[in-house]
């Protein structure tokens, strides 16, 4: 079964390291790709990005004739992707248990961040009672 | 460039994606059209990946407890927007993602009409050099 599990844990105008120093900020890093190199070899991992931070983001519609309307305002309260995982594993609970592992990623002064990670099933096409 | 397009459509409670209380005929349309779409960014060898994502009631929120424990909560604020789908796209321009997203942002609705949904599109890419 495949998972995705996303970090939701930035905002527009909001320092992602508050307070952190560069060696925090390395642990943290390192930290993530000790964790992505370990689900890889597990062959648990299908993939994993990061994005770039939220100011770059554009909120795009289209316009009366198809044209990209780029000026989209988010919400204020919105909390933005920084990164995501999608790993293939047996049961939801060893979805869940990576997601811990990603959650316990350490941040100022090496501290556990506890982040919540949201984690979901993807189905591999719409459910077909719809189509 | 690696852009990502997202479609933030569903909210608590929705039991499809985005399309909860559509006549069968206009999600078949509007699913038929998101698929062309992806068909074509695939011959234009734009496309680097796509998924669509379980509706919201398969969530759940993890974190590390205490000793790393699992801890997990299925309960959202109900302003939560829930990533329906996205696709992930390899373009020279900023502006090439964006006319994807414009798009898929016109896919039709249930009454056959444009949606003209947001998308949010965002460059692939962890924290900028000076945080490395």
């Amino acid at each position: 079964m495949k998972y995705i599990l996303m970090m939701n844990t930035m905002k527009l105008g909001v320092d992602p390291f508050p307070g952190w120093s560069k060696e925090d900020i390395h642990n943290m890093i390192k930290y993530m790709i000790d964790f992505n190199k370990k689900l890889k070899a597990a062959g648990e991992l299908l993939s994993a990005e990061g994005l770039s931070f939220p100011e770059q983001a554009k909120l795009v519609r289209a316009g009366k004739n198809g044209e990209p309307i780029t000026d989209g305002v988010f919400p204020e309260s919105k909390e933005f992707l920084a990164g995501y995982w999608i790993v293939d594993v047996a049961t939801p609970e060893r979805a869940y248990e990576i997601a811990a592992t990603a959650s316990a990623a350490p941040g100022l002064r090496g501290e556990p961040l506890n982040i919540p990670i949201e984690v979901r099933p993807v189905p591999s096409g719409p459910p077909p009672e719809i189509m | 460039m690696k852009y990502m397009l997202m479609m933030n459509a569903m909210t608590t409670g929705d039991r499809y994606a985005g399309v909860t209380g559509w006549q069968k005929e206009a999600v078949q349309v509007h699913i038929a059209f998101l698929k062309s779409l992806t068909k074509s960014l695939r011959e234009s060898g734009e496309l680097v990946t796509t998924e669509g994502l379980a509706v919201p009631d398969q969530a759940r929120i993890v974190r590390a407890g205490k000793d790393g424990a699992v801890m997990t909560d299925g309960v959202f604020p109900e302003s939560k927007e829930f990533l329906a789908g996205y696709w992930i796209v390899d373009v020279t321009t900023p502006e090439r993602a964006y006319e994807i997203a414009a798009k898929a942002s016109a896919a039709p609705g249930p009454d056959g009409s444009p949606l003209n949904m947001p998308i949010e599109v965002r460059q692939i890419g962890g924290p900028p050099p000076e945080f490395l």
